[in-house]
């Protein structure tokens, strides 16, 4: 290292300690070509992300190892890919405490969506669905203000972590109904959605939760909670996806499945104390579908798993349930909060 | 581990998984722990009622947290991932937000339910048994070896993610249950999938999304060669063992793996019998040499 002990204010800035990682990574030439592992080690400040490593790499060993990157401070959402399995920002990930634990990690490309080459992947399914949500505001014919849409702190807290998003696709990767129905608009384009749906100056709310009802809508989502473990930025896109559900119910949009399903655990709670198991299927699914379920069902009976739905179970005092539901619908916004767009909200021009 | 819990069976355990309810209560009794009923209570919303009235979720469970505290216990015990993960999203807001806590008793009060104080923690059977003195405990009971099964332990997700609501182990590499399946004596076997997802939220709505979701535990299962899969939420039983068979048919596989809950393979190495334990309630049944594995005692249910 050259010798910098001239600068004395600066005296330690440059004197950082060297680590030496080791990492697998997946390797893969594009279509035609069988992916590969290869292992590479190398020579970096203890301070290094697994960006800078890959950088290393790429620098001084192989040219050709691809990934992207861009701002390498968490903010363009370009660095995504696997770690030991999970989606991570590469730019955001220290490599220290693996070093220290004497772990090996394996670096891939994200899930749920196509490999072009090493760590690349093709983010259009992902872009597609950002835009079939309709990624905009629409103020739903509303004259715009004359001045600006009056949005007090607490309205915009309402979508505050939606708008965090940097739309890098680590929620997307491990999505379990992804996985299974590769047309689930997934955790990221629901967030977004919700991002208008819950904006206050929207106007196309009705709409929009009407689209997000169907199929490959909130209803396809299987809760798993993968979305909100891999996020880098606190979105929480299953929580986002929650709101939108409530957001459905309070419009009426219950005639989904999904929202059926819902709403029998809704009612149950009030009306008998404990889910009533027994009326799940043919309130989810409608009378025709649930025939197709019955030899399902007897199988089910036979061992006892379906309660007598003649002696139906009641949690003892549902009376004050009850009263409980009746306080709160009473109490429930049943319109969407709109923004002021005009007059001051406090009464003082600002 | 506490003397004495707030038992909170949840609707499953209380209806259709009585196997669960009774294996728990005898399982407790060996460990010399006081499971405090409580009659009144509901159904914890099982994550539908939190994303269709998000407060009347919390509401119903300040109810909940309210009668766990009046009975003088400090941790509410769960058997269930989604009563864990429901009760402790309401709780941390209940115990974070004096504003929105004293909003919820205000409605309790008006509706003449009593109300919550803050200070119940809800904990899962499996947290408390998987380690520290809940674990020596257990390891104390466990007297019959169960040498020669191989379970494939299936976490489910609502007890690993998300993990700042949960926070008991790392939601990636778990180990709690690998650890409890050794104490009985058994061998784990890993598999990829054992952190993922059953598919009972959309079973009943989107049933084919489902089953893709659920051929994956149990096809990769079956492959590293489990005679059994071992699970601490009886939501995912319900998937793994009623829902079996269309796993199957939907793969094109065979599937015919028994499912046990967590309380079920911590009573037999426990020497409970098939009278507590009631395997016979299972879809999939065991078979034989599963059975012997088990080392029931001879005289076992059909
Ligand atoms: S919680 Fe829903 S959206 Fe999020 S990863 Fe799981 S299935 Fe996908
Ligand atoms: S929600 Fe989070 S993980 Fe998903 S794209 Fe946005 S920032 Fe990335
Ligand atoms: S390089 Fe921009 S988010 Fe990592």
């Amino acid at each position: 290292m050259e010798d910098r002990s001239h600068l004395t204010t600066l005296k330690g800035a440059y004197d950082h300690k060297m680590m030496e990682v080791t990492l697998r990574v997946r390797r893969y030439a594009g279509e035609g070509a069988r992916a590969h592992t290869e292992t590479y080690t190398v020579d970096v400040p203890v301070t290094a992300t697994l960006l800078d490593c890959l950088d290393e790499i790429k620098d001084k060993q192989d040219g050709t190892l691809a990934f992207r990157k861009s701002c390498r401070m968490a903010v363009c959402g370009s660095c995504g890919m696997r770690m030991d399995g999970g989606a991570v920002l590469a730019c955001k990930t220290a490599m220290k405490p693996f070093v220290d634990a004497g772990h090996t990690v394996t670096v891939s490309p994200m899930g749920n969506l196509p490999v072009i080459k090493d760590l690349v992947v093709d983010m259009a399914p992902f872009w597609s669905k950002i835009r079939a949500i309709k990624p905009y505001l629409d103020t739903g014919g509303a004259k715009a203000p004359e001045k600006e849409w009056r949005v007090t702190p607490v309205q915009g807290h309402l979508v505050s972590k939606e708008a965090l998003c940097i739309l890098c696709g680590c929620c997307v990767s491990e999505c379990i109904s992804m996985e299974s129905d590769p047309d689930f608009l997934g955790p990221a384009a629901l967030a977004k959605a919700y991002r208008f749906v819950g904006d206050v100056r929207d106007g196309d709310t009705r709409a929009r939760l009407k689209d997000l009802s169907g199929a490959h809508g909130i209803w396809d989502c299987t809760r798993c909670y993968f979305c909100n473990q891999r996020c880098p930025k606190g979105v929480d896109p299953r929580d986002a996806i929650a709101k939108l559900g409530a957001e459905a119910f309070r419009e009426g949009l219950t005639r989904d499945e999904g929202a059926r399903h819902a709403k029998v655990f809704v009612n149950s709670a009030h009306k008998g104390g404990f889910l009533r198991e027994t009326e799940l299927v043919p309130k989810t699914i409608g009378p025709v579908a649930a025939i197709t379920q019955i030899p399902f069902a007897l199988q089910l009976a036979r061992a006892g798993k379906v309660p007598n739905p003649l002696a139906p179970h009641k949690a003892k005092d549902n009376a004050e349930v009850k009263r409980l539901w009746k306080l709160l619908e009473s109490q429930a916004p049943k319109q969407k909060e709109r923004a002021n767009s005009g007059a001051p909200i406090d009464g003082t021009e600002s | 581990m506490q003397e004495r819990y707030a038992y909170y069976p949840g609707c499953l355990a209380s209806l259709s998984q009585k196997e669960l309810d009774s294996s728990t209560r005898a399982i407790a009794a060996k460990l010399d722990v006081e499971l405090i009923d409580m009659p009144s209570v509901t159904c914890c919303g099982a994550g539908d009622i939190h994303e269709a009235k998000p407060d009347y979720h919390l509401h119903l469970s300040a109810r909940i947290l309210g009668q766990a505290e009046r009975s003088g216990a400090e941790v509410l015990l769960t058997i269930c991932n989604v009563c864990t993960l429901n009760l402790r999203q309401a709780n941390s807001k209940l115990q974070n937000d004096p504003a929105e806590l004293a909003r919820v008793n205000d409605n309790l009060k008006a509706t003449g339910i009593g109300g919550y104080n803050g200070g119940v923690d809800v904990r899962h059977l499996l947290w408390e048994v998987s380690q520290g003195e809940g674990y020596d405990r257990f390891k104390s009971v466990a007297t019959r070896s169960l040498e020669g099964l191989k379970v494939a332990p299936f976490y489910g997700c609502q007890i690993l993610r998300p993990a700042k609501m949960l926070g008991f182990e790392d939601p990636d590499r778990p180990q709690s249950l690998e650890r409890l399946i050794e104490a009985c004596g058994a061998e784990a076997i890993d598999y990829p999938a054992k952190i993922k997802c059953c598919g009972f939220p959309i079973v009943l709505a989107r049933e084919q999304v489902a089953l893709g979701e659920l051929v994956q535990p149990l096809q990769q299962a079956t492959e590293a060669g489990a005679d059994v899969m071992v699970t601490p939420c009886p939501l995912c039983h319900l998937s793994l063992d009623a829902w079996q068979k269309k796993a199957s048919d939907h793969a094109g596989a065979d599937f015919k793996i028994p499912v046990l809950h967590l309380a079920q393979l911590l009573g037999a190495a426990a020497g409970l019998d098939e009278q507590t334990l009631k395997f016979r309630r299972h879809i999939t049944r065991l078979d034989d040499s599963v059975k012997g594995k088990l080392r029931l005692p001879s005289v076992v249910g059909r």
